[in-house]
């Protein structure tokens, strides 16, 4: 058998090298996603944005309330409580309504205080003004009992003092 | 947002110079970062008026996001209903509230459950003698100058043309650099998808007309969003006063999300 | 906690609600261990490839082979610790060239496809005998390694040793840039204090090739010992002093980082501080700076300096490499694991938490820092690696 020229398994190696440089980049084009932006110095796959909007929405907003309970709505606007989301204490849209159909009754809780507490209790954190309430001053100034709850005496919707 | 739009044509030498441009900022930003750091806050604008900014200026929306400390009761709303509205996985956060008790011997800072349920009352101990008391409202910062967009290795995390830096769910790789990377510690890996997760400014509520989950439930507007391309919203109107700050401007990230109110002890 | 105090006027320990977990473990502690081996036992090659250290000329193809199969797992504890491991393939094809990360893919391939070639012109002699003598199940394998040509032509011999010096050069600045950038990645992160540090690619570096020297003698002497075969003494006094060199560079970037941001007193060392005489102090302090990097520059000075022979030399080298094989693994873990424990609140420290079987546990790491040994006694056993009369081969030496 006759000697291999010494250069041969050299030449071998490149031409399986450049194959799989070949290899490689056709697989880079097609794996690229073919949305994927690239431009003054954005690097992303554009079909990204589009995904995202697919995350359903669980609050709908006061606006939302509005279309079926218009009337609490606009008298809300001259109450104390108007900055306040109807989805903070009554739950989110998405349990209430879904495709504009009524699923369940809007949650309303009549038995506790931790939704009015839960702003109006005081703490040292909160700004001045902001109505606080204070366990030992509401029992000395006010005729309160065990057991009663802020509802008892207030709105919830239009809290006067 | 399609593709077509998003690949106007621009000139071939205005596409070589945003590529000098780029690996300039490559160079330059890779070298000073470290310097930078070790000198502490420098004088780089921050706001309407800063670099990151002026390079968005061809979107048609420009959203910030405005927290005003002092206006902040610390109810938890916000937390509950963010975590509601994106699947937020227990013990992690894309927003959360921060109690700081400022006294003269230090710092009481604490989070219970990222303010879940709100604030039981400050610990006795430091409720005695305190020089003021704060709950600071967290999240991501959404900067122009983005170090998790920078460090995620495959583009999947990116700062959208009107300002939103979001994780592409569909392409994120899960390797956690942006989480070393971020700052605020707003990024987490998310337990259940194993991906990265931070809060989106509730990207799919805003591009359907809506606030962010935590915008709509606040009921002091100690949070705002808004448009700063828009001369007569709340949030342009916070720079008519230089009472405004951004969180760790040392780390010249550029954040979008201004503090009114931000006593300096919150980091 | 008490002790050394807390960062930032804090009263009590408070750290960010997403900081609780440490989000890099044990995976990425050992991902730029292996590395690090990798670039050191390569450089041990390259001495004798490329500078033509005569002493190093028995281990040189030993030290390939020992790169080869750390760099064949390499990637493994990267792989393990992503959420998506299935998307892996994303680093090759949209690299995000901003990120000190997305060339890691391209380094590390190119690297291995290196070791790859440097081996295989390496061994081709001994592929094209095989091919022609085995008639083992593994009959099959031989032709394919030798592409094809399987009569060796011994003009051949100088072209093949010209290559492989060629590999062996440009291998030496492509494992310093493997590991190297390692080090960049950690150091470019402005929010973490105690990784931003210009020096830190300098360190990885230096203390990579103490590791992989460190381990590569370790291997060696176990090996001898196994074999009953004697150990080489001129080896071991050049190797050593080659190690006790790499490892004063090494100690001295370690020691001048830390002597920089504590003189400096800047934005860093308020968390640094407290960091080191707290959460870090054992496993620092103690640990990497103190015992483990004292001893071995005492002993290896020892050996280096005096004139010893014998048994007492075999045995403080070995003593004096496995040391600094831990204070590398140790030093890894301080940086990769303590940069997460200063939350980024500034004003606390994370509780590092072991985990054992979980996946990023204790077991799976010992189970990949196991497979190159594995893969190298694999390997050994078809492929002579020690030069002379090897033993490696013996059952199947048919030259």
């Amino acid at each position: 058998m006759k000697d291999p020229s010494p250069r041969a398994h050299l030449v071998r190696l490149g031409l399986i090298m450049a194959a799989g440089v070949v290899v490689f980049l056709v697989l880079k084009s097609v794996l690229v996603p073919a949305s994927w932006v690239d431009e003054g110095g954005d690097w992303y796959r554009g079909e990204s944005l589009n995904e995202m909007m697919e995350q359903p929405l669980i609050y709908g907003g006061n606006e939302s309330c509005q279309v079926c309970h218009s009337d609490v709505i606009e008298e809300m606007d001259e109450f104390k409580h108007k900055t306040l989301s109807c989805e903070s204490c009554h739950g989110a849209l998405i349990d209430h309504v879904q495709d504009e159909q009524k699923i369940a009754d809007a949650f309303v809780d009549d038995e506790s205080t931790w939704q009015c507490l839960n702003c109006h209790d005081e703490r040292i954190t909160k700004p001045e003004g902001f109505p606080q309430w204070n366990k030992q001053k509401a029992v000395e100034h006010m005729q309160m009992e065990e057991g009663m709850l802020c509802i008892t005496c207030h709105t919830p919707h239009d809290p006067t003092p | 947002m399609t593709k077509a739009d998003q690949q106007a044509p621009r000139l071939e030498d205005e596409r070589m110079d945003s590529r000098r441009e780029f690996l300039m900022h490559l160079l330059t930003g890779t070298a000073s970062a470290t310097v930078l750091m070790v000198f502490g806050p420098g004088a780089a604008a921050h706001g309407p008026e800063s670099s990151g900014f002026m390079k968005m200026a061809k979107a048609e929306h420009h959203y910030a996001y405005v927290i005003d400390v002092s206006k902040c009761i610390g109810c938890g709303n916000c937390v509950r209903a963010c975590k509601r509205e994106n699947s937020v996985p227990a013990d992690y956060f894309r927003t959360w509230v921060e109690r700081y008790v400022i006294r003269q011997d230090g710092v009481y800072v604490d989070s219970p459950n990222g303010a879940m349920e709100g604030f039981e009352k400050a610990n006795a101990r430091y409720r005695k003698n305190f020089h003021s008391a704060k709950t600071v409202p967290k999240m991501c910062n959404h900067c122009h100058i983005a170090p998790c967009v920078q460090v995620c290795p495959v583009g999947a995390t990116f700062k959208s043309p009107e300002g939103f830096v979001l994780v592409d769910h569909g392409y994120c790789l899960g390797c956690g650099y942006c989480v070393q990377a971020c700052p605020y510690a707003a990024r987490f890996i998310n337990p259940v998808k194993n991906k990265s997760d931070k809060c989106t400014w509730c990207y799919h509520r805003v591009k359907k007309g809506k606030l962010p989950a935590c915008v709509t439930v606040c009921p002091q507007k100690a949070r705002l969003f808004g448009d700063l391309s828009d001369q007569e919203a709340e949030v342009t109107r916070i720079f008519d006063e230089d009472k405004w700050l951004v969180l760790k401007p040392e780390m010249h990230t550029d954040p979008t999300c201004f503090y009114v109110g931000l006593p300096r002890e919150v980091v | 906690m008490e002790l050394y105090g807390l960062p930032g006027g804090a009263l009590e320990n408070y750290i960010f609600p997403n900081n609780v977990h440490v989000e890099w473990s044990l995976m990425i502690v050992i991902y730029p261990y292996i590395t690090g081996l990798i670039a050191g036992a390569f450089v041990v090659s390259s001495m004798y490839h490329v500078f033509g250290v005569k002493e190093f000329k028995p281990i040189a193809n030993f030290s390939l082979i020992v790169a080869f199969c750390f760099a064949l797992f390499a990637g493994v504890p990267l792989l393990v610790h992503l959420g998506q491991p299935q998307r892996a393939y994303q680093i090759y094809t949209t690299p995000h060239l901003t990120s000190a990360m997305s060339i890691f893919g391209y380094v590390y391939t190119s690297y291995l496809i290196l070791l790859m070639i440097e081996i295989w012109v390496i061994y081709r002699k001994h592929f094209i005998e095989m091919a022609n003598t085995d008639k083992g199940p593994l009959k099959w394998v031989w032709p394919i390694l030798t592409l094809g040509i399987t009569k060796y032509n011994p003009q051949s011999a100088p072209h093949d040793k010209k290559f492989a010096k060629f590999l062996a050069g440009i291998g030496i600045p492509w494992a310093c840039l493997l590991h190297g950038y390692v080090g960049f990645l950690f150091g470019s992160v402005k929010a973490v204090a105690w990784w931003a540090t210009p020096l830190q690619p300098f360190i990885f570096l230096s203390s990579a090739i103490v590791s992989g020297m460190a381990m590569l003698f370790v291997m060696y002497i176990v090996i001898m010992w196994a074999k009953g075969r004697d150990y080489d003494e001129n080896l071991v006094k050049k190797f050593m002093i080659s190690l006790w060199m790499a490892f004063i560079l090494d100690y001295s970037l370690e020691l001048l980082e830390l002597a920089f941001v504590s003189y400096e007193h800047g934005l860093h060392w308020a968390q640094i501080k407290p960091l080191l005489l707290g959460p870090l102090y054992n496993s620092y302090v103690l640990g990497q700076m103190g015992l483990l990097s004292i001893s071995p520059l005492l002993i290896l000075g020892t050996v280096s300096l005096l004139d010893i022979r014998g048994k007492a030399l075999i045995y403080l080298s070995s003593l004096g490499s496995l040391m600094l094989v831990f204070q590398v693994l140790m030093m890894r873990f301080n940086v990769v694991v303590g940069g997460q424990l200063i939350s980024k609140s500034e004003r606390g420290f994370v509780d590092y938490q072991w985990e054992f079987l979980t996946r990023e546990g204790l077991f799976p790491a010992m189970l990949i820092m196991a497979a190159p040994f594995v893969a190298y006694y694999i390997i050994s056993r078809f492929i002579p690696i020690f030069e002379g009369k090897s033993m490696d081969t013996e059952p199947r030496k048919t030259s």
